[in-house]
């Protein structure tokens, strides 16, 4: 909690054509925290999460990201989302390539890295997501879990200073669910900065430095995870959690 | 039997006559073939630019060109284009009536082929962009190395189509003088006053080059799915 501060919006407003998604957040993520975001569907979650590397753009308010606004205007936002990791609820593996291909296609293509050593860098991912042989496999031929283990390792590729996670195991078996909460742990315990929007609870409870509640556009409430389940002060998070524990 | 050769030997054989369908399936394929690459680049110029439109909003002015071309394209019978541009646009300047014929049907099917391959790009799922996007790559590269190979990907079936349709309609080159195929065949038949076997012929040679071509695509569409399983 005591890093410096990563990533801040301030008064970050979404309309979709007069329907006000996003009514003003404000909140600041430091450096190794992992916030887990949690509240009812439609409640303007993903698209938070989703207006931070700017898939969104906001319709009022702004994003700093490492004390530079990236909603001004000019701001090159294919330098930013560089250093923004970002893994999807359906993976979005990229269909036409191999897995190591995945992996290596934006690191070379942005010339980050030759392709010898992206190579060697996304065996070394996949040997941490623990998939090594699967190199030369397409994402059609692997099972939900494996794809997302990959989509982590392709965004890791990158060395992201922070990963937005959207919803990551909710298209996923639940036998799958484990494998890449465990990922998830592991990056979290290695240091990364994680954005989660998650309905899984357990998680939030055991992995997250701070979690936060969302409702009709704005932080309702926010705590550390012990305080945040034990003693939640805010009446429709009361009616959330008795829902969903 | 007796009639068969002595009608072969008529169409055929004397006066050389062969060489009118020989040159017209030169002419064909040439025409084809031209128009065919002349329809791929215009048709993706096309696709391209209308779904950038579709998803940025830039590009007014090249939309706006790109949809009158194919309203004008679509909407009027491809032998009056050709008539048209042979006739009217190149009637002051001296071209190959080759060229005139390369230039109305690569036209004609570049509109065609934008159609496809626009379906085909709105036929990726966003998510797939969305990715790109995320890793940093910017529009053109996200497009470049992810959606057109899978757009591509996606209607080849229906490309093979096009092609096949552009082949056969080649054969009303015919109206601007020009010795095709079909004109060839028709020439003898004008000339040996029996129209079966320069028809059967022409036909015969048709299906055989519309076989070969749905053969070649479906090849390619076998390799190109390698990587879905």
């Amino acid at each position: 909690m005591n890093g410096k501060v990563l990533l801040e919006t301030k008064e970050l407003r979404k309309d979709f054509g007069g329907n006000q998604v996003l009514r003003g957040i404000s909140t600041q993520i430091c450096q190794g925290e992992v916030v887990a975001i949690i509240g009812p569907s439609g409640c303007g979650k993903s698209t938070f999460l989703r207006s931070l590397n700017l898939l969104e753009k906001p319709t009022g308010g702004s994003v700093i990201f490492e004390g530079k606004e990236i909603t001004a205007p000019g701001v090159d936002v294919n330098k930013i989302r560089q250093k923004i990791g970002m893994v999807f609820q359906q993976f979005n593996l990229f269909a036409n390539l191999s897995i190591q291909d995945n992996i290596t296609l934006a690191p070379v293509k942005l010339g980050l890295m030759g392709k010898e050593e992206a190579d060697k860098r996304a065996l070394d991912l996949l040997a941490r997501v623990g998939l090594p042989a699967k190199a030369n496999a397409y994402p059609s031929m692997l099972s939900g879990g494996q794809k997302q283990r990959i989509a982590i390792a392709r965004s890791l590729a990158m060395n992201p200073d922070v990963m937005l996670f959207d919803e990551p195991t909710s298209a996923l078996d639940p036998e799958m669910v484990g494998e890449v909460l465990e990922l998830m742990k592991e990056l979290a315990k290695d240091g990364m900065t994680m954005v989660v929007v998650t309905h899984e609870m357990g998680f939030a409870k055991e992995v997250a430095s701070r979690v936060m509640f969302i409702n009709e556009g704005m932080i309702c409430e926010e705590n550390e995870p012990q305080e945040f389940f034990s003693h939640p002060k805010n009446q429709r998070l009361r009616d959330f959690l008795a829902k969903v524990l | 039997m007796q009639s068969f050769v002595e009608q072969f030997t008529l169409n055929f054989i004397n006066g050389n006559r062969y060489q009118y369908i020989l040159q017209g399936f030169v002419n064909t394929l040439i025409i084809t073939l031209l128009a065919a690459l002349l329809g791929i680049v215009l048709g993706f110029l096309v696709a391209i630019i209308r779904s950038s439109h579709d998803k940025t909003g830039h590009m007014k002015i090249p939309n706006f060109i790109c949809q009158v071309y194919l309203t004008v394209v679509r909407g009027t019978p491809t032998m009056i284009q050709l008539l048209i541009i042979y006739y009217v646009i190149f009637a002051t300047v001296n071209v190959s009536k080759i060229l005139a014929a390369v230039v109305a049907f690569g036209l004609n099917s570049g509109a065609y082929v934008a159609e496809i391959v626009r379906s085909g790009i709105m036929s990726v799922d966003e998510g797939q962009s969305e990715a790109g996007r995320s890793l940093g790559l910017n529009y053109r590269q996200t497009m470049q190395f992810i959606i057109m190979p899978q757009a591509f990907k996606n209607v080849l079936p229906a490309l093979g189509n096009e092609f096949i349709v552009l082949l056969k309609e080649t054969s009303i080159s015919g109206y601007i003088g020009l010795t095709d195929l079909t004109h060839g065949g028709d020439i003898i038949r004008g000339i040996t006053f029996s129209p079966f076997m320069p028809l059967i012929a022409v036909a015969l040679i048709y299906l055989l080059l519309v076989t070969g071509l749905s053969w070649c695509v479906n090849k390619l569409e076998r390799r190109l799915r390698v990587s879905e399983r």
